[in-house]
């Protein structure tokens, strides 16, 4: 009974503990946040902002693209089977403009900018610090989080919704080559419908409102999980994996809090 | 570019009652020091006496329980942010791994603090670096990038960098380590001729005897978190405390145990052997 009793204690301390940890896990994440995204960037600054740019979003373009294309394209196909037994195909436009605007596109994209970017931000900035790259440089009396954070993270935050519109794009595309071209779908109907049922703010605005957050978190997240890391080769490994968990939850946890808010009657 | 003061007898670095600890383990329990400006003063102890933490402190990058560093009369732990970056632009400190910068040549390392804290043309960071470079003998690798570096070929590099805005204070951390005898030699020699020719004030952390006590003006040996023994290399090798004398003449017991602490050897090897029959 005693022994139950001290493995009863021992387990709510632990919890305690974890429990402490993360609140100030959280808020050495929050302090690291404002210290380097807060403040006008150096001429220097810009350049090496383009140069993270460049990194994040240029060379995130294929993946994210080539998915937007076949999950536009795998929801026209979907799509259209189910709207043909109502003799409603027409609404095909509409459909896969809404599904990408409003949830797939924000979502997916961040996903992949996680699994893609994000762990080579983590990666990145980790071995940096492993290597003493991040000491020397304070003790250059440079502020690494100004010079390597602070590029970092605002190629993140606007690399992502830039992504998040070529991947709407392209995936509405796809649907219009699977619906119009291949399956048969009257081309003005797939456009007609669209164009009247897809509001700019509503749809276009929320979907970017949400890639914006999204890209706000998952940039966050990767590079402070980077920074804080503990600087071995294990502390590296369990960061990477730590950044695309986090990020992943983070951002599908968030999806449903933006959607109930801005589409689901709350707002 | 600031000119260096002339040598005076006011101290440069004084440490006043530190304290850190990590967790449980004290690291040091009432550390005193004064390190004198335009010398070489070495800090020596056995490995894992928290030289490296000891460097960390002074730079700023840890901040300590109880006492304080005053650098040139600035309590360093007190200093806000702005005010700690402004100071280290008076410092360079030598890692032991060299710490390049990996994504940037060996020029543009050296480059690196010019660039970010002076506005001077590229005609003339170039010179400058190239004399930086010459003077470690490296001018000919400017090309190399840090990955097609050996080691004692970074922390030339590293120390070419680090002298690069000609600071007041440099901070040398374990220079000698892993070096074959021609890199240490040039080491050495280029950690003295660095001082004398730009009045430097030299702290080297190194538990590599021979040439600590070569270039050293004045040495401060650490052991069990405190000062044990300072002064003049002269006066050390003499010293006869045990504790210095076993780590001066490297004697492998003593003070400091040849054994990690442990339960009785006895009892560890019988305890489980009986253990292991009655099973």
């Amino acid at each position: 009974m005693q022994s139950k009793l001290k493995q009863g204690a021992a387990y709510i301390t632990r919890l305690g503990r974890q429990g402490c940890e993360a609140m100030e896990a959280l808020g050495r994440a929050g302090v690291f946040l404002a210290q380097s995204a807060v403040g006008i960037p150096s001429k220097e600054g810009w350049a090496l902002w383009l140069k993270q740019l460049h990194f994040v979003g240029v060379l995130s373009l294929a993946i994210v693209l080539v998915s937007g294309l076949f999950i536009g394209m795998v929801l026209a196909l979907q799509g259209y089977t189910i709207l043909v037994d109502f003799g409603a195909e027409q609404a095909l436009g509409q459909m896969v403009a809404l599904s990408l605007l409003r949830e797939l596109a924000p979502v997916v994209a961040a996903l992949l900018f996680a699994g893609r970017a994000g762990s080579a931000l983590t990666a990145e900035i980790g071995l940096m610090k492993a290597t003493e790259q991040l000491t020397s440089m304070e003790m250059i009396g440079v502020d690494p989080l100004r010079r390597v954070v602070a590029p970092r993270l605002w190629a993140g935050f606007v690399a992502l919704p830039i992504l998040t519109v070529g991947f709407s794009v392209v995936g509405i595309w796809g649907g219009y080559l699977v619906g119009v071209e291949w399956l048969g779908v009257f081309e003005g109907s797939y456009w007609g419908n669209m164009q009247s049922s897809v509001s700019f703010i509503n749809d276009v605005g929320n979907g970017m409102i949400k890639s914006l957050v999204f890209a706000v978190v998952v940039t966050w997240i990767a590079v402070f999980q980077g920074y804080d890391l503990v600087p071995t080769s294990e502390g590296i490994s369990r960061a990477t994996t730590r950044t695309v968990v986090y990020s992943s939850l983070a951002v599908l946890g968030l999806d449903f809090v933006l959607t109930a808010v801005m589409f689901g009657g709350l707002s | 570019m600031k000119v260096n003061q002339p040598m005076t007898d006011v101290p440069f670095i004084e440490i006043e009652d530190l304290h850190f600890s990590r967790g449980e383990h004290d690291i040091f329990r009432g550390v005193n020091m004064t390190i004198p400006r335009g010398k070489v003063t070495a800090i020596m102890g056995p490995s894992g006496t928290g030289k490296t933490t000891l460097l960390k402190l002074i730079g700023g990058q840890l901040t300590p329980d109880r006492g304080r560093v005053l650098i040139d009369g600035l309590d360093v732990h007190r200093l806000s942010r702005k005010a700690l970056f402004a100071l280290r632009k008076r410092m360079g400190m030598l890692f032991q791994s060299g710490a390049l910068f990996s994504d940037l040549d060996v020029f543009e390392n050296v480059a690196f603090p010019l660039r970010v804290h002076t506005d001077l043309p590229d005609a003339m960071i170039r010179d400058l670096v190239l004399l930086k470079l010459q003077a470690v003998g490296l001018r000919g690798a400017r090309t190399l990038t840090p990955a097609e570096l050996s080691g004692g070929m970074a922390r030339r590099v590293a120390l070419a960098r680090a002298v690069a805005l000609d600071p007041e204070l440099i901070l040398y951390d374990e220079p000698f380590v892993g070096q074959d005898p021609i890199s240490m030699g040039v080491l050495v020699q280029l950690i003295k001729r660095l001082n004398q020719a730009l009045s430097l004030t030299s702290v080297v952390v190194s538990h590599d005897i021979k040439e600590t006590l070569s270039i050293a003006d004045h040495l401060y040996l650490i052991a069990d978190g405190q000062v044990v023994a300072h002064g003049t290399p002269q006066t050390l090798d003499a010293n006869q405390d045990p504790r210095v004398s076993q780590f001066i003449h490297g004697e492998p017991d003593g003070p400091v145990p040849f054994h990690y602490p442990a339960e009785s050897f006895y009892r560890d090897i019988l305890g489980h052997a009986s253990v292991t029959r009655a099973g």
